[in-house]
């Protein structure tokens, strides 16, 4: 008896595209139908039920700014300031340069007594960077360098080929050539400085206002405050303080229960600078 | 051999053989050094001997020493034979003088030798005491005793407000040889009467005799648990200084401390400490030199002065409602920015205050509640002008919204204290601008409730203007990584630049080749010009019509293929008039005759050969010139 194997192959190939069809339908259906009912406990205005909702959504599928946002806004209305202003920074993070949730953002900081934008305008521009767009746009600079430095050397066949002198042609691939280079180098340092900038560990107080200290004690003396809600970055650790500024150049040790990294995971130990 | 010869063999033999035994029995090359005496009063001559045994031109140099002046300096030189072996000796001996008192180290210094070799020296200790104090006899380290207790009537301090913490007046206890303590600890306090969390500044001085060796691995800490302390996490101020004409070593912290309770209480510290007892051992051990001193510590407690502190309970009456706990003297300022708002906008206060007193305590001044205000909590930061920390100044940056628009005056502000001087409540009104807020009131404005530090945000009433959620999940990401911190992100531009520099670098090579292709065109181009400009002179002698326009025409396309980069034969009439008609309205009379000649093979003739040379030359130099 002859055993047709393509059949017992095509079976299984069936199988496993019903399979994975089905698990990929269960999870485009779940979250969105999730996010139905977060959203609709938002406008009924049960904000802790909506925020639940969303925190259990981001916690099943993962993060997203949407869902940052959202869960944002229901925090916000809810009136817990530290917790929506933690989750529009992290959708902040994850779209930058979104101006509904710089918006949302700075009404909240407003609400919570912080400074709207407590960022220089250099600062706010290295924060709303788009990565994509300047990946886009350092690429884009490098190939037309690229052209331009084959169009120079290149200038002696394309004059035989278009009938325009060679002297003219390579001056137009070097002027090309003189706008790329200080174009690439611009955006190059810009893009180095940026992720500088951006590679931060952040935080935001939560709950109470954060006691500032000397020391990375707990008798250390106390040196200020930082009010819930506000944006530090953390320097430093030790045991379980973290040295925090914020954007007023305020800072000292604080102890690591009194904030909520905006990039979850970055309180590790291995982590912190 | 003649006797003389064989006495003089004999006596050279004998004289070499002792030489070679000589030499062969030399040691190796040591450094001895002493100073003497150890200990030696200002003015004092002290001299330092260095002494290299079996080496030869060891240049000794004393390091400079700070508070130690160089009198003179003298060289010795001892040769010494014993049992066959010769040694020698070379002596260099420093006079020095010291100029001030204290503890003076010569340091290790390296001795050159002539063959090359080098010795170390060790550090050598000098303590030097004002003048006319009886310095040590033998300069030998006195026998250890243990420490000496602080009799606890010592240095009590006067219980009223000292200015200074300092102590001039400070007299050690003595021991049972009469000599001052060994190791004391003395604690001052600005003052014995204190309030309930008032914070004392507070003087610790730990003194260690000059011939003590002691160590410490801890910190002086509070006996009981009656009052508590700053952190002593700076390190303390040392100095020497000579106390019944013994010097003495200083460690002095400034901190404050602070009663919880009132009553009366015992103040004394201790502090952890160990001391050599005594080294004669380490010189009679005939293995000292090897294994190095092998010192032998006591340890204790070392108790300071005992105090009482009378710590009196706050007064209930005239306690105004906004007193947080601050005692001391304060002063209070603020200001508020911008003094134009719209409604909705924050205006920031930022209060100032400053002065003497626990500013643990201090809290940010306190604003009468106003329904036309909603009030945030505000940040503090203070900065200490002390060691003791209880000099200072501390800022608060808080907002506050109006409600409404208008001339509106801001809340009242005021900052509460205890005078600890005058005994009393004191109240620090805070004078505000005016401020003019422009737009819509906020219909339902809510007030903020007072919360345990001044004020906390109110619950969420004006979050209207918040943009709406999103309807979209938008793109889920189990992590937080962002683009730059993908490889694709940097391998993409990094794939761009090495494209880049590959293209450049290929163009570079290409261009290399290029340029030695070229240089060999424009040769072999030179050289067949040569010869057909040879032909066109041999036509024009023999009178060979086709063979000179053969070579004319030959040779100016030649040179216009390479103005053009183009072959020879590619260049022709019409090519050259599309591309330059001036050439060839020049250069057709001689294409025209060219055909003519060639094809109809017709000879001279009435054509002037030699002027067409000189006409054809012309137009070639023209075309080398361009």
């Amino acid at each position: 008896m002859r055993i047709d194997f393509m059949n017992y192959f095509r079976l299984f190939a069936l199988s496993l595209i019903t399979l994975l069809a089905t698990q990929v339908g269960a999870r485009a259906e779940t979250p969105d139908a999730d996010l139905d009912a977060a959203n609709r406990a938002y406008q009924d205005g049960h904000y802790d039920e909506s925020a639940k909702l969303f925190r259990q959504l981001i916690e099943t599928h993962g993060y997203s700014a949407p869902l940052c946002f959202n869960l944002g806004n229901a925090e916000a209305k809810a009136g817990h300031l530290g917790q929506a202003l933690l989750n529009y920074e992290r959708a902040r993070y994850l779209a930058p340069g979104d101006s509904g949730i710089n918006h949302n953002l700075q009404v909240t900081r407003k609400q919570a007594g912080l400074d709207p934008n407590p960022y220089r305008w250099w600062q706010v521009v290295m924060r709303s960077i788009n990565w994509t767009v300047w990946l886009a746009v350092i690429v884009t600079c490098l190939v037309l360098l690229l052209i331009a430095v084959i169009g120079t050397a290149s200038a002696q066949a394309l004059s035989g080929k278009t009938g325009a002198s060679a002297a003219s042609i390579r001056r137009f691939f070097k002027g090309l050539s003189f706008f790329c280079v200080p174009l690439f180098l611009f955006f190059g340092f810009v893009e180095l400085s940026t992720v500088g900038f951006n590679d931060r560990i952040e935080g935001v107080v939560m709950g109470k206002p954060a006691t500032l200290r000397l020391s990375p004690f707990d008798s250390a003396e106390k040196t200020g405050t930082l009010p819930e809600g506000e944006l530090v970055t953390v320097e430093q650790r030790h045991d379980n303080y973290f040295w925090v500024d914020d954007a007023s150049k305020q800072s000292g040790w604080v102890v690591d229960k009194e904030l909520e990294p905006v990039v979850p995971g970055t309180f590790e130990p291995s982590d912190a600078k | 051999m003649r006797p003389l010869s064989r006495f003089l063999v004999a006596g050279l033999g004998l004289g070499l053989l002792l030489v070679l035994g000589v030499v062969s029995a030399q040691a190796a090359a040591t450094l001895t050094q002493h100073i003497d005496p150890p200990e030696a009063n200002v003015g004092d001559e002290v001299t330092v001997t260095f002494s290299v045994q079996n080496g030869s031109g060891a240049n000794i140099r004393l390091p400079n020493v700070d508070g130690l002046q160089l009198a003179g300096t003298s060289t010795q030189t001892n040769f010494t034979i014993i049992n066959g072996s010769m040694s020698s000796a070379v002596s260099q001996v420093f006079t020095i003088v010291p100029t001030r008192t204290g503890t003076f180290t010569i340091p290790a210094f390296d001795v050159p030798l002539q063959d090359g070799g080098v010795l170390h020296s060790q550090p050598m200790t000098l303590k030097v005491v004002a003048g006319g104090a009886p310095s040590s006899p033998n300069g030998s380290a006195p026998s250890g005793l243990g420490p000496v207790m602080m009799p606890p009537a010592m240095a009590n301090p006067s219980n009223g407000n000292a200015a200074d913490l300092s102590n001039p007046n400070i007299t050690p206890p003595v021991e049972s040889d009469g000599r001052p303590a060994r190791v004391f600890m003395l604690i001052t306090p600005k003052t014995t009467d204190a309030y309930v969390g008032e914070t004392v500044p507070l003087r610790i001085e730990f003194f260690i005799r000059m011939d003590v060796i002691a160590q410490q691995d801890s910190l002086p800490t509070m006996k009981g648990s009656d009052f508590l302390m700053n952190d002593l996490s700076v390190r303390p101020g040392e100095d020497d200084l000579t106390l019944m004409n013994e010097p003495y070593h200083r460690e002095t912290w400034i901190t404050a401390l602070s009663a919880p309770r009132n009553g009366d209480f015992p103040l004394q510290m201790v502090r952890d400490t160990y001391w050599t007892k005594g080294s004669n051992g380490v010189f009679t051990d005939p293995l000292g030199n090897f294994f190095g001193p092998r010192p032998q510590l006591a340890h204790g407690n070392i108790p300071s002065n005992q105090l009482t502190m009378h710590v009196h309970a706050l007064p209930d009456e005239g306690r105004p409602a906004d007193f947080t706990g601050a005692i001391g003297q304060f002063k209070a300022s603020g200001n508020a920015t911008p003094t134009a708002v719209n409604v909705g906008d924050p205006v920031y206060l930022d209060f100032s205050v400053s002065g003497e007193g626990n500013f643990d305590h201090v809290r940010s001044p306190a604003l009468t509640p106003d329904p036309a205000w909603k009030s945030y909590v505000a940040s503090s930061k203070v900065e200490y002008a002390d060691e003791s920390r209880t000099q200072g100044n501390k800022t608060f940056h808080q907002a506050i919204i109006p409600q409404k628009n208008g001339n509106l005056p801001l809340p009242n502000a005021s900052f509460s204290y205890f005078d600890s001087t005058q005994k009393k409540y004191v109240t620090i009104p805070i004078p505000l601008p005016l401020v003019t807020v422009s737009g819509t009131s906020v219909p339902t404005a809510a007030t903020a409730p007072a919360g345990a530090d001044n004020s906390t945000p109110a619950t969420a009433s004006s979050t209207t203007d918040l943009n709406p959620n999103r309807l979209e999940l938008g793109s889920l990401q189990a992590d937080f990584v962002p683009a730059y911190r993908q490889p694709w992100f940097w391998l993409v531009q990094g794939g761009a630049l090495l494209l880049l520099v590959i293209g450049a670098l290929g163009v570079w090579i290409s261009s290399r080749r290029g340029q030695d292709r070229t240089g060999t065109e424009r040769a072999l181009r030179q050289r067949t010009l040569r010869e057909l400009e040879e032909a066109m002179s041999d036509a024009v002698n023999r009178q060979d019509a086709p063979a000179f326009f053969f070579a004319a025409r030959q040779a100016v396309q030649l040179q216009w293929g390479a103005r053009w980069n183009l072959p020879p034969e590619a260049v022709t009439l019409p090519l050259i008039a599309a591309r330059d008609p001036q050439a060839a309205e020049t250069l057709g009379p001689l294409f025209a005759q060219a055909d003519e000649v060639i094809y109809s093979g017709l000879n001279a003739g009435n054509l002037n050969l030699a002027e067409w040379e000189l006409h054809v030359r012309e137009e070639l130099l023209q075309l080398q010139a361009a």
